[in-house]
């Protein structure tokens, strides 16, 4: 094991670097970790040990600051997507700072449950029941599909003038729901079992698609509505109550262990999931409980690639990592805790100020202006990453992601684009699938 | 309890069946049919039952516009009648005559939280103009608070203005005028309750749908029918305006238009101690049925009159099981009878999960032919029993796989395995043992007032209905 300074060295590294990037519109950690790895190398500019205390600060400010881009500019990665609705309304309403504070609240509470699991939970509960459970994980999947189309909530039915007339209208958003899922679906699978976007884009192929999904076709609803935007109050006020925050943390948390434990069950069906165990409501609530989701969910998985007696390999920055170093003693895992909690205390001062500082500046840029800014970013991301193609499929999910908009269907349905290709080959299917879009 | 808890029940169904564990080890997934089977009652009355049941009234305080599909709709004056009483609309227009501008006190009764009246006065401004389109003219009035809005909005109202008008409709001897606010008036709302409970009365039942009022931004006004049996009354409240997830954003309307109370000249009973509040989401159907009570003709509401029906009983239960049974049977599912046992096991675990609640099902229908009152361990959005709930089904789930793998994964005795994993729900289920001890006091308390017709009589004897 590295010696104590020289961790502390590379995780504060980790922060910084993660702090820096996280709150552009964007930049998601994996992928811009992925290309530091293939532009930078580890082995020559920091030790290989080093490399896991670098990922879990870069992780950790991820999990904070991203905040930042979720709700003042409106694009996130999937995890997120419960929390852009809320934001956007608190945002609109001049509460963005506000928005930004219940998050930290989240995060923090987050925080502290992921430290005492990891201390006092994690290494003897989890490995058992990890055990017993997981060759049923593509029943939970399943299974947590199926709820998503049956519990949707037919939000039109009841202005219709005779009950047919009702019934289409609220299946229209039902089936359209459907209809969103197949075809992300659809390019999923293209994008992860063709040639659609070039090899070397191998850690990075499934960004534009997402960009488009839940960051573009957020940013384009900005523009074409142009929201009559109320001047940002910068004040520490939040409107909240100790229940609704341990209530909210309690979800939260539930809802990020289901995500970091299980491979495919990504932060926001783990949401989807936890909500409804716990009853949860209210827009300050909601945050709350991404907050914690949200670091359970990243830091959590991560952490678990450090557990010696489960050594799980969740998420694409513990498979960049596990590729070149894999942690494998006590020592380590319970530095990595402590590294969390330090990271934790500097991305929550990162967070705060960028969004006091945005806050008083935001009402200078209208945010329609700003969505154009952020739409170029998002394009020259994903072109750097994925080259000319990687655009073509970041325009395509973009549409997609409009169609859910317009549709007033769950934008979750994009998700379609990594669970349906994952249950096909899971299922053993990914062949006769090929053969069925005249692929193979 | 929430959808999910359902659904859970019936995950964790399937796998009490050893051969179905073996299946989806197996990666053979039917058995989430159990699932969806478990979900099925809520499924069959939100997605199909609750459009077709009967509307005998449909109140619609604030119209939808058709394009933009939120309130207020954009109407041309030609459209307004006296039919829309209190509805709220937007008419684009210009001023073409200044009637009245005028200052004086306004006398005003409000109603606090706990119904006393009290009369208020305010000095306020208000003016009164024609406003023309290429249909026709209506008359406009702002006043009060309504009028400082009104011209902070637009400034000096003169001859010639093009102004976008929103309030609400009202009547008087010169015909329909619109009233500038941003809120419709909830007397139209009272009024049509009153005469749709007192219909009731004659008829047997009347079912009434009240929409829930939509505005720009995905924001609603909130508003809360209160109906209140010993004072023969039907107040209604227009809320301030609130975000989907139940966030308050500000927007209360003046007290001059927050309530409307309407008379009601029949006796009737509240079936559950709580206002009706609408505001995100759909609103309400409410059903009223006359019956007997205490040996008296009331008339008592059933709140969503097509949930908890045929679809929430055994009886439905069983026959979703021969369904499943009969259908992957046919399809040559080597373990149709277990998932028939599963799913209707599921569906069964889901009425009796209702049952624990207030509502109640229909449990035994043609046996039974209404609702059986619920045990009233919680309300069903209870954060506490759906956790309870959800926690015992994982448990279990988690309990079978690993009894039904050889070699165990956790190799300790069943019932230690199973009392370790369930001691949370256990916990939960205590705690909300102990307090629905408090909530049934307090709703004896409440359905006490709520069905007290001695308060009718007596205040039929004093004159005071």
């Amino acid at each position: 094991m590295l010696p104590l300074s020289n961790i502390l060295l590379w995780s504060l590294a980790g922060v910084l670097f993660g702090s820096l990037i996280s709150w552009i519109p964007g930049f998601h950690i994996f992928n811009i970790m992925a290309l530091l790895v293939a532009v930078f190398g580890v082995g020559e500019l920091m030790p290989l040990q080093a490399f896991p205390f670098f990922a879990i600060g870069a992780i950790v400010a991820y999990a904070y600051v991203s905040a930042i881009s979720s709700v003042y500019f409106s694009v996130a990665d999937e995890s997120a997507v419960f929390l852009l609705f809320p934001t956007q309304r608190y945002l609109l309403l001049g509460r963005g700072h506000e928005a930004v504070l219940l998050y930290l609240i989240g995060a923090v509470s987050g925080t502290l449950i992921l430290v005492l699991s990891a201390l006092l939970i994690f290494p003897k509960v989890l490995p058992p029941i990890y055990q017993a459970t997981s060759p049923y994980i593509t029943y939970f999947l399943t299974a947590i599909v199926l709820f998503m189309f049956m519990s949707e909530w037919p939000k039109e039915g009841d202005r219709g003038k005779t009950p047919l007339q009702r019934l289409w209208m609220a299946w229209k958003q039902i089936l359209a729901g459907m209809f969103v899922f197949f075809i992300s679906g659809v390019l999923g699978f293209l994008v992860m079992n063709t040639n659609l976007l070039p090899t070397t884009s191998a850690y990075t192929r499934l960004t534009p698609m997402f960009i488009g999904f839940f960051g573009m076709s957020w940013v384009l609803l900005n523009i074409l509505s142009n929201p009559p935007m109320l001047e940002q109050v910068p004040d520490d006020r939040v409107e909240s109550s100790p229940y609704n925050i341990a209530k909210a943390s309690f979800g939260g948390a539930l809802g990020g262990t289901i995500a970091a434990v299980y491979p495919i069950i990504t932060g926001g069906m783990g949401a989807l999931v936890a909500g409804h165990m716990t009853s949860q409501r209210g827009d300050d609530a909601f945050i709350i409980s991404q907050g914690v989701n949200r670091v359970i969910y990243y830091v959590g998985a991560f952490t678990l690639l450090f557990l010696p007696n489960l050594r799980l390999t969740r998420g694409a920055a513990a498979w960049l990592v596990s590729s070149m170093y894999t942690p494998k003693s006590y020592s380590e895992y319970l530095a990595a805790v402590g590294v969390i909690l330090l990271s934790a205390g500097i991305s929550f001062l990162f967070t705060y100020y960028i969004s006091k500082f945005l806050a008083r500046s935001f009402n200078v840029v209208h945010i329609r202006k700003l969505s154009y800014v952020v739409a170029l970013v998002l394009i020259i991301i994903s072109y750097v990453l994925t080259g000319p193609m990687g655009v073509a499929v970041l325009f395509v999910s973009t549409a997609i992601g409009m169609l859910a908009a317009a549709f007033n269907t769950r934008r979750s349905y994009c998700l379609g684009g990594l669970i349906l290709p994952v249950l096909i080959s899971m299922t053993g299917h990914t062949g006769a699938f090929m053969h069925l879009l005249g692929l193979g | 309890m929430r959808g999910f808890t359902h659904y859970i029940s019936g995950l964790a169904a399937a796998t009490f069946f050893p051969a179905l564990v073996a299946d989806l080890r197996m990666g053979i997934l039917i058995p989430v049919v159990a699932a969806a089977s478990a979900y099925l009652p809520d499924f069959l009355d939100f997605k199909f039952g609750k459009f077709f049941c009967r509307r005998d009234y449909e109140i619609d305080p604030a119209p939808w516009d058709e394009k933009k599909h939120y309130a207020p709709k954009l109407v041309k004056v030609s459209e307004l009648s006296e039919e829309n009483r209190y509805q709220f609309f937007a008419v684009q227009g210009r001023v073409s005559e200044i009637v009245e501008r005028g200052e004086e006190t306004l006398v005003f009764k409000v109603t606090d939280d706990k119904g006393n009246v009290k009369t208020v006065e305010k000095p306020y401004k208000s003016i009164i103009f024609r406003l023309k389109d290429d249909t026709g003219t209506v008359t406009v009035e702002a006043f009060g608070e309504d009028y400082e809005f009104f011209e902070e909005e637009f400034g000096e109202i003169e001859v010639g203005k093009e102004m976008l008008v929103f309030g609400y409709v009202d009547v008087d001897e010169d015909g329909v005028r619109m009233v500038v606010s941003d809120a419709p008036h909830p007397q139209g709302i009272a009024d049509t309750i009153a005469r749709a409970i007192e219909e009731a009365y004659e008829k047997g039942e009347t079912i009434i749908k009240i929409h829930n009022v939509r505005l720009p931004g995905d924001v609603y006004r909130r508003f809360l029918v209160h109906l209140d049996p010993p004072k023969r009354e039907v107040r209604v409240e227009m809320g301030p305006i609130v975000t989907p997830g139940g966030v308050s954003i500000g927007g209360e309307v003046p007290e001059y238009r927050r309530v409307g109370i309407a008379k009601v000249n029949v006796p009737f009973i509240k079936t559950y101690p709580k206002p009706t509040r609408i505001d995100s989401f759909s609103g309400p159907e409410i059903a009223f049925r006359k019956a007997e009570f205490r040996g008296k003709t009331v008339v008592k509401d059933r709140f969503l009159p097509w949930h908890h029906g045929f679809s929430h009983s055994l009886t439905a239960g069983f026959l979703a099981g021969v369904i499943i049974y009969a259908l992957f049977a046919l399809l040559g599912y080597n373990h149709s009878l277990e998932l028939g046992l599963a799913s209707m096991i599921g569906y069964w675990l889901h009425v009796f999960e209702d049952q624990l609640g207030f509502m109640g099902s229909n449990l035994l229908p043609p046996i039974t032919k209404d609702v059986v009152p619920g045990f009233k361990l919680g309300e069903s959005g209870s954060g506490l029993n759906n956790f309870s709930t959800a926690w015992l089904m994982i448990a279990l789930m988690i309990w079978n796989f690993n009894r039904f793998t050889n070699p165990r994964p956790i190799p300790i005795a069943d019932w230690k395995l199973l009392l370790l994993l369930i001691w949370p729900s256990i916990i939960g289920y205590a705690v909300a043992i102990i307090k629905s001890f408090k909530i049934r006091r307090e709703v004896a308390r409440l359905m006490d007032y709520y069905t007290n017709l001695d308060a009718f009589e007596e205040l039929e004897e004093v004159g005071g209905i």
